[in-house]
């Protein structure tokens, strides 16, 4: 006899998968042999809840937890102070730069190496993923050798009274340099597994390349431009290691968010670090509200191709 | 409008696509570039079209004038890619109208205009009332017809498809292409198309151009051929063969014997051509046991052994002959060879 399928795994399962029934159906019918004890399955979901809680969950909580202990009051007085607006201003001119750099970048990038063969391609879609492999400390101290006083570039930057290091310009070199990736990674396979037909299609129609790349290209990449740009956006607000190195901490002027929350912690000023760490949060998950949905839309249209 | 490629040589790396192929396409005719997989079929028509460029040397004419370095947006081709290629985020309606919105502004015809012309190849591909929909909506014999609306809507000069059933199934392909005939016939646009169903080729086309290892190598109508291949490989890649070794064919009429022995001894014959009678000691014809008998169809298939070699034989007969002379499995037959080939430069096929 089949025993009768435990009705926690099913809700579990329901939960997981947006088909309930399909699933609990096909796996009902799936021979004994498949199932594990029913402790195995309490065990690891037990597991990845708690790790889940205790990492993910309990940070969340104690952020919003810290930053609202002495009252909602205290909690907005914390972005009256000036040099947390400066913070705020700082870090959203930085993104605002950063991102449509970024992302100009990664649709040419991506375009270039999804459509066309080139001698050196492989190398240049390995230099993309640069950022990625290497520590954002080190991406900030090679700003500092170009850029800085002792750098190759400091001394004739310091004879025309310009200041990159220890300054917005070094800031958002930074920042670009660490989210270079986003958009070219998120596009690259979605362009190649689109293929070049449509393009053709269009260029045999009379397109020309601006045409075909607005009303071709554009709109079959639109949700994953979509997603590398809110990706994209979320590492340049929450960048700290280096802009760090190349910021030079000067309160009111060359520190971002993440900087300045890092001065105020080491003040002791607990309240007003969360408060600023609370719209970091925030930050956090409005992008992945938006990821999701991107990534439910982007699953229906692909879904309706095939 | 007549095509003309001249010494079209293509490679890619140190692969050769197409080695000096030379191609003419009457004006009005429907050609068929047929061949295996990796034949070069499909870069050759991709070079007709601009999308790729042949070596230097090579010369593509429309109409007698030069287009070799005209790009593909100027030479008035109308493409339909194998897989369709409609852009997936537009209405069928959009698919159509969009080699006339991309026209530049004086050229470009007016709203109503534009709704009327789609309106007009909506009906000419029957697809009336479908413009509304997405290409994700359609189904595959619908998406084919939308590309190929969308093709003419610019007025194109030659239409090139490029394996245009490839990706259908059975009976719709086979609707398709009749119904492409007979659009044909009705607009009488000098076509292309390329394919690697023989069947389909022989169908349709009125003429037939057979391409193998990047090389062109049979030209004709379907009829020429099918009946007069110019070489092995043709022979064989139009239809099935039994290639027969000439020590089996002892018995063969006089008329074939020299042709045999110009052909290292082995002759190409149909598995129709050959015809099936009860053994008899002494009469003429190949021994061979009957090892499978396939009946169902209109004809009746069989797979035979050949006594002395061997060697398989295959075999098609009318299920009349074939009840007539109560063939079964395992039973000793002869076989009569009525027509064959053979071709002086033996090649292995």
């Amino acid at each position: 006899m089949e025993p009768p399928f435990p009705a926690g795994l099913t809700l579990s399962m329901a939960a997981a998968i947006t088909t309930p029934l399909a699933v609990t159906h096909r796996a009902a019918a799936l021979p004994r042999a498949t199932h594990d004890a029913a402790w195995v399955r309490w065990l690891l979901t037990g597991i990845a809840l708690l790790f889940v809680g205790f990492f993910l969950a309990l940070p969340l909580a104690a952020v919003f937890t810290e930053a609202l202990r002495r009252g909602l009051g205290a909690y907005l007085a914390s972005f009256r102070d000036p040099d947390a607006l400066a913070a705020i201003r700082l870090t959203l001119l930085a993104a605002a730069i950063a991102v449509p750099c970024n992302l100009v970048f990664g649709v040419a990038a991506a375009w270039a190496i999804a459509k066309f063969n080139f001698r050196g391609k492989s190398v240049l879609t390995t230099l993309i993923d640069l950022p990625f492999a290497v520590s954002p400390v080190i991406s900030g101290l090679v700003y500092v050798l170009i850029f800085g006083l002792q750098g190759w570039l400091g001394p004739w930057l310091q004879d025309h009274d310009l200041r990159v290091i220890f300054a917005v310009p070094g800031i958002v070199l930074a920042t670009i340099f660490v989210t270079f990736p986003f958009v070219a990674r998120e596009l690259i396979p979605l362009m190649q597994a689109q293929g070049n037909d449509e393009e053709y299609a269009a260029i045999t129609l009379g397109a020309g390349g601006w045409q075909t790349f607005w009303h071709v290209t554009l709109p079959n990449i639109k949700w994953g431009l979509f997603y590398g740009v809110i990706l994209c956006n979320a590492r340049a607000m929450g960048e700290f290691g280096a802009v760090s190195v190349v910021s030079g901490h000067i309160r009111g002027e060359t520190n971002t968010m993440p900087l300045h929350i890092e001065i105020l912690y080491n003040e002791y000023n607990f309240v007003a670090a969360f408060a600023v760490a609370s719209l970091l949060a925030l930050l956090a998950i409005v992008t992945l509200v938006l990821k999701t949905f991107i990534e439910w839309k982007h699953a229906a249209a692909r879904g309706d191709v095939s | 409008m007549s095509i003309e490629a001249h010494h079209i040589r293509k490679t890619f790396g140190r692969f050769t696509a197409l080695d000096g192929v030379d191609l003419q396409v009457p004006r009005g005719k429907l050609v068929a570039l047929l061949g295996p997989s990796g034949s070069g079929k499909t870069t050759l028509l991709r070079i007709i079209a601009g999308l790729e460029r042949a070596d230097p040397d090579g010369r593509i004419l429309f109409h007698g004038e030069e287009v070799t370095h005209m790009p593909a947006g100027r030479r008035r081709v109308g493409f339909v890619f194998q897989h369709y290629a409609l852009f997936r985020h537009l209405t069928v309606f959009e698919n159509i109208a969009f080699g006339l919105r991309v026209k530049r502004r004086r050229e470009r015809p007016g709203e109503s205009e534009i709704a009327a012309r789609v309106r007009g190849l909506l009906a000419l591909v029957q697809l009336e009332g479908l413009d509304r929909r997405y290409p994700h909506q359609l189904s595959g014999g619908q998406r084919q017809r939308v590309a190929l609306a969308r093709a003419l809507a610019v007025d194109p000069k030659v239409l090139l498809l490029d394996e245009p059933f490839g990706a259908l199934d059975a009976k719709v392909r086979k609707e398709l292409r009749r119904w492409l005939r007979r659009f044909h016939d009705e607009i009488h646009l000098t076509t292309v198309f390329v394919t690697h169903d023989q069947e389909e080729a022989l169908e349709i086309a009125d003429e037939v151009v057979i391409m193998n290892q990047a090389r062109v190598v049979q030209v004709g109508t379907p009829q020429e051929v099918y009946d007069r291949p110019a070489s092995p490989f043709v022979y064989q890649f139009l239809g099935n063969v039994n290639v027969l070794a000439g020590p089996a064919l002892g018995d063969l009429p006089g008329q074939h014997a020299a042709a045999v022995r110009a052909a290292n001894g082995h002759i190409y014959v149909r598995p129709h051509d050959i015809e099936v009678a009860r053994y008899e000691a002494g009469a003429p014809g190949i021994p061979a046991v009957i090892r499978h008998l396939h009946a169902a169809g209109p004809l009746v298939r069989l797979g035979l052994e050949q006594v002395q070699s061997r060697e398989g034989v295959e075999v098609e007969t009318s299920r009349a002959v074939a009840e007539d002379l109560h063939l079964q499995a395992n039973d000793l037959v002869l076989l009569r060879v009525r027509q064959s080939r053979s071709f002086a430069e033996d090649y292995h096929i």
